[in-house]
């Protein structure tokens, strides 16, 4: 792929000389034998080259050319239609905007009034350390994180175990698992409102039948962060699976015959020999969880509004609560910004550690 | 085309005199529409009545003022949501971006604070060209008041300190409603509810802004009028803050339906409904829900105020805010002729008696309901009318927010009183 592109950039940088060249022999109006260009771009090259011979006739002139087509021969330029537009974008789109929204946290801007940046400070980020609150939706998205991750991992690849092993129906399942995670956010809170129901949802139903319960599994704060979690974990596991999967087809079925013929039980050749070999499938999906467990905002938002049952109570949501319901947008910003580096925490060793690999 | 309008006008600048010398007396209202004014920009009202008594509330609002404005182009926008969340938010949108529109339902009173600058003053045009002033009651129009004018006007008002209950269940239970006097007469009602039925003895949601409200009403049947507007200007005696709160841990932790985590007041008001609980306390808009079962006010359920609010009415007011200041309103003078008719008799009558609440001013009552009616007299003779501290009377939406919080953190089960207490004396 590589290699290719080199091969593609260096037709490129060919193509340009070329048409340096032959602009340069346009422009003296020296020369129409370049018809060559019409007939055969190959041709070209003999073309420009002699033309340009012809009319270089001062020095400083053509060291101004050449500078110019040094610039334009850089690969940075010649790619630039490939990267700019995209840099632009994101840049103004993304970039700016984090670098706005820390701007905004640095002032005092709250209610409707304009935005007055000649006093900036880090006022809200104290207040932050010193808001209760704040230390409780921190410990809760870690928590959400931590564990949302580690589950969804055990889950997936589990079940990744077992389909591999050509159980029957194995594609209609592999289907199945998947197939939360196509839903919304809003849609999977809303099942799992009707499903954790206190009076008449089927979890309580169910535990009902074995003399347990009833619980409040979205009203009692010690419960609720559990249930969000194993909630969210229905719907990505089918993910992880998934990831897990891929990885396990990639694998010889040389090493599992090896196993088996070295007499070792499937447990053991699993732990020892199958496992260890889907750590880069590991790694990758744990990075994406990270951040949907970040953004499980939609899912809490859905069943409570600005303000989850305590215990539930995320980052995500307390920003979102300053921001529309307070007004407060320069606190809500600077939590914006906490957010945003704690999701580069995640993504930048993963980056690096890509980037070292030469993955990117 | 040019003379077919002009003949228009005319046409209906005569029809309109006759209508208004046909009608009899002309109001204020009507004395504008006379002038035979031009209407040129549309009248775009939100607001969050989207669905049962608020949405035929809204509708017979507009209806109204469609027959007393034909020729004004109208847009009642509704915005789903409970609780007003969606309609601020959609509202706070428009106002950022510089495009109000032309009035917007809202709290009055310390809601309007969060406003600041995008306000516009309509102390002349409405207030004093409607005569509203003299007549709204007084603790409306003090509401309504903004920096140096006016940016609201009300349009009804629902009762914060009803205690609502199953007359069925009371009476299996052996309660006489009315001889609760007190609080502590009403804990003893709710053992007697437990002890003699299966019904829930006091139903409700913990969402935190009804624990909020409920802890408003115990502070003032227990503690006094004011004891609560102490609190509220921000002397509050932490004592009385903290008995408050005990109050309202006892009737929570011992005799609240199991669920009310969960739920919300809707559900809470079903169980009352079925006959499974006995009292609920809430703003009188649940009220709405026993008229649409077709619930006999009397028989099937009742009401009293909250114990030891006897002389109190538990003050709420809607209102429709005036958007200007620093934005321009995109139709003032639609918006303003729109306002001095949402302040009139006509109005306040279309509107409350669909909506279950009680006009803010003195109208006849042949249109209401027998509770509402009750309800109107109350409000006329009652001696204080607290403001209610969960809905932008009494303090300011950020205040507001931030006890709802404190609600949240330290007093939804478990119950922390010392905690709650603390921060509450902190937060107001």
């Amino acid at each position: 792929m590589r290699d290719e592109l080199r091969a593609v950039v260096e037709r490129w940088r060919d193509r340009g000389t070329e048409t340096g060249g032959d602009g340069a022999a346009d422009g003296d109006g020296a020369t129409k034998t370049d018809g060559g260009t019409e007939t055969g771009g190959d041709t070209a090259t003999d073309g420009g080259t002699e033309t340009g011979g012809d009319t270089a006739t001062t020095g400083e002139f053509r060291s101004e050319r050449s500078r110019i087509r040094r610039i334009l021969d850089r690969d940075i330029v010649q790619s630039a239609p490939f990267w700019l537009p995209p840099f632009l974008l994101m840049g103004f789109f993304v970039y700016a905007a984090i670098g706005w929204n820390f701007a905004i946290s640095l002032t005092d801007y709250a209610g409707f009034g304009s935005i007055d940046y000649s006093e900036l400070g880090f006022e809200n980020y104290r207040a932050m350390l010193s808001d209760p609150a704040m230390w409780e939706a921190t410990r809760n998205t870690f928590a959400l994180l931590v564990g949302f991750t580690l589950v969804c991992l055990v889950v997936g690849l589990v079940l990744a175990i077992l389909l591999d092993r050509e159980v029957r129906f194995g594609r209609t399942f592999r289907t199945i698992y998947l197939l939360p995670m196509s839903l919304s956010f809003i849609v999977t809170a809303q099942f799992w409102m009707w499903m954790y129901n206190f009076n008449f949802g089927i979890v309580n139903q169910t535990l009902g039948a074995f003399g347990l319960g009833p619980y409040s599994w979205l009203g009692n704060p010690q419960l609720v962060l559990g249930s969000v979690i194993f909630a969210l974990v229905w719907q990505f596991s089918g993910y992880t699976m998934v990831v897990y999967l891929a990885a396990l087809r990639a694998i010889p079925n040389d090493q599992y015959e090896a196993a088996k013929v070295d007499g070792a039980s499937t447990l053991r050749m699993y732990r020892r020999v199958i496992v260890p070999q889907l750590k880069p499938a590991m790694v990758s999906a744990s990075v994406v969880l990270v951040l949907f467990a970040l953004k499980a905002f939609d899912f809490l938002y859905a069943i409570w509004g600005y303000r989850p049952r305590r215990g539930a109570d995320i980052l995500a949501t307390k920003m979102i609560r300053e921001a529309f319901n307070k007004q407060e947008w320069a606190y809500a910003s600077s939590i914006a910004i906490l957010l945003f580096a704690l999701s580069l925490a995640v993504i930048a060793p993963y980056l690096y550690q890509q980037h070292r690999q030469g993955n990117l | 085309m040019v003379f077919g309008e002009t003949s228009g006008g005319i046409d209906r600048r005569t029809y309109l005199k006759l209508a208004a010398l046909l009608g009899g007396a002309g109001s204020v209202t009507n004395a504008a529409a006379q002038d035979g004014q031009e209407w040129s920009n549309t009248l775009e009202v939100m607001h969050g009545w989207t669905g049962g008594d608020g949405a035929e509330a809204i509708d017979a609002l507009a209806e109204a003022f469609g027959s007393e404005y034909p020729d004004m182009e109208a847009n009642f926008r509704p915005i789903g949501g409970a609780g007003n969340v969606n309609l601020d938010q959609a509202v706070a949108q428009r106002l950022r971006a510089g495009e109000p529109p032309s009035a917007f339902a809202g709290w009055p009173g310390n809601n309007l604070v969060q406003y600041e600058g995008v306000l516009g003053d309509i102390e002349a045009d409405v207030w004093d060209e409607a005569g509203l002033k003299e007549a709204h009651t007084e603790e409306a129009v003090e509401a309504c008041r903004f920096q140096d004018g006016f940016s609201a006007v009300p349009i009804g008002s629902h009762r914060m300190n009803d205690l609502f209950y199953n007359v069925e269940v009371v009476e299996q239970a052996g309660v006489d409603p009315e001889g609760i006097d007190s609080f502590d007469a009403w804990v003893e009602a709710l053992d007697a509810v437990a002890s003699e039925t299966d019904a829930v003895p006091y139903a409700n949601s913990l969402e935190p802004w009804v624990v909020l409200q409920f802890w408003a009403v115990i502070m003032q049947g227990t503690q006094g009028y004011d004891a609560y507007m102490n609190f509220i200007e921000g002397e509050g005696d932490e004592e009385a803050v903290r008995a408050s709160f005990e109050n309202a841990q006892t009737v929570l932790s011992e005799y609240l339906n199991e669920d009310a985590p969960e739920i919300d007041f809707t559900e809470a008001n079903q169980a009352i409904m079925a006959g499974d609980a006995a009292f609920i306390h809430q703003g009188n808009w649940v009220a709405g829900a026993y008229v649409n079962e077709g619930l006999e006010f009397g028989t099937d359920w009742g009401r009293i105020q909250f114990p030891g609010t006897e002389n109190m009415y538990g003050l709420h007011i809607d209102s429709f805010i005036y958007p200007g200041g620093d934005l321009d309103n995109p139709s003032p003078e639609e918006a303003k002729a729109f306002l001095r008719f949402a302040g009139s008799e006509t109005a306040h009558v279309a509107f409350n008696q669909y909506k279950g609440s009680i006009p803010t001013r003195e109208v006849p009552t042949d249109e209401f309901s027998p509770y509402l009616t009750e309800t109107i007299e109350d409000f006329a003779a009652a001696e204080q009318r607290p403001p209610t501290i969960a809905h932008g009377l009494a303090v300011t939406q950020d205040v507001q927010s931030d006890l709802e919080d404190a609600l949240s953190d330290n007093f939804l089960d478990p119950y922390n009183v010392d905690a709650v207490t603390s921060r509450f004396m902190e937060i107001v």
